[in-house]
């Protein structure tokens, strides 16, 4: 068990140090195959952090031409799905500065696009309908929070990071990291609720 | 119950999903669970939010990859010119400082024996020889500087691209 936990570090390792080497020469097709692998985390990512399709596909676009252009600062140590997201989050942060010079922290959504294409997966027309209508209530729910809420809760729970790469890519103590997670997870609580009566 | 139990119980329901935690603080966890309805309602809460968050998936359109490689592409263009051109330049400076260092104290006596043979004054005729010796250098330097890499931005295949990514929009 050790030797395959090793072995898959030091894949791992090899994997990570072979993109930053991809990076550093700007290899074509060593990005064409970062895009198809990160494609929809990426751009999954964008949509929740500025809660619109288009400008998060061009977020999308920004991010990675900044890949192009910051590739040699990635040293190959971290994990590169991690750096992949600080380069996502610095663009949408100057994205988001330049739409609206208030802080991000007190913006708030009030987008009309739907960003988030619930997945089809219930055997029966009752399920169905009932798992939809938990999802626009959840997705309504997310929608009301502020995006520092939003972020942490998708790069928790789909990007399954760990709280200290969170702190470390948003560039926030460990403990408001906690806070924002605590308090996001708090504020959907009444729409969860709502799925459970 | 004290307010540190609570927030170590917090702590460790946050973490338990993705960084695991201690048989120990599991079964600290599952006892304060058990006595404590808020920390428990918490534990639900966030169970129920991963699982949400989870039922929504964002796909990527195929147009979208494929344009933003087509960009991506262009921009790998670009930079590549611009470091190529960047290097021309670096080692064309510093060519031309190697040799007009080297040449200089010959043109300057040169100058001198052509103001010495012809009667001129030497203190314009040598600085006057070596000004045209340095000329075509300034000028180049000059025009080095005034045209920017975006001037030179219009390659043909930075044209081809351009045009490939507008037919896919």
């Amino acid at each position: 068990m050790v030797a395959t936990a090793f072995s898959s570090l030091l894949t791992m390792e090899t994997e990570e140090a072979q993109i930053a080497s991809g990076l550093r020469r700007r290899d074509p097709e060593v990005l064409d195959a970062l895009i198809e692998q990160y494609q929809h985390r990426l751009l999954r990512y964008l949509v929740h952090l500025t809660g619109e399709r288009a400008t998060a596909e061009d977020l999308f676009q920004e991010t990675w031409i900044r890949v192009l252009e910051k590739g040699h600062q990635y040293d190959g140590k971290s994990r590169f799905a991690t750096w992949l997201m600080t380069i996502a989050h610095n663009v949408a942060i100057d994205h988001l500065r330049k739409r609206r010079p208030a802080s991000l922290d007190e913006m708030r959504d009030t987008e009309d696009a739907a960003p988030f294409e619930p997945v089809s997966d219930g055997p029966s027309p009752f399920e169905q309908v009932s798992a939809l209508e938990d999802r626009a209530r959840i997705q309504a729910a997310l929608e009301t929070l502020a995006p520092i809420f939003r972020e942490v809760l998708v790069l928790r729970f789909q990007e399954q990071m760990k709280l200290e790469e969170i702190a470390k890519l948003i560039n926030i103590p460990l403990a408001t990291v906690k806070t924002r997670l605590y308090r996001g997870v708090i504020a959907l609580r009444p729409a969860l609720m709502g799925g459970a009566q | 119950m004290n307010g540190q139990e609570h927030g170590r119980a917090v702590d460790l329901i946050s973490r338990r999903e993705v960084e695991g935690i201690a048989d120990t603080d599991e079964r600290w966890l599952e006892s304060h669970l058990a006595a404590c309805e808020e920390c428990a309602s918490y534990e639900l809460a966030l169970s129920g939010a991963e699982r949400a968050m989870r039922s929504f998936t964002v796909m990527a359109s195929a147009s979208l990859v494929e344009s933003t490689r087509a960009r991506v592409h262009i921009r790998a263009q670009q930079l590549a010119e611009q470091q190529a051109r960047t290097v021309l330049i670096g080692v064309s400076f510093c060519l031309g400082v190697i040799t007009s260092t080297l040449t200089a104290w010959v043109w300057w006596k040169f100058g001198g024996w052509v103001a010495q043979s012809l009667g001129l004054p030497s203190g314009i005729v040598e600085p006057g020889i070596l000004l045209f010796w340095l000329l075509p250098a300034i000028v180049i330097a000059v025009l080095l500087v005034a045209f920017p890499p975006s001037a030179f931005d219009g390659s043909l295949m930075q044209r081809f691209m351009r045009e490939r990514l507008r037919g896919m929009q």
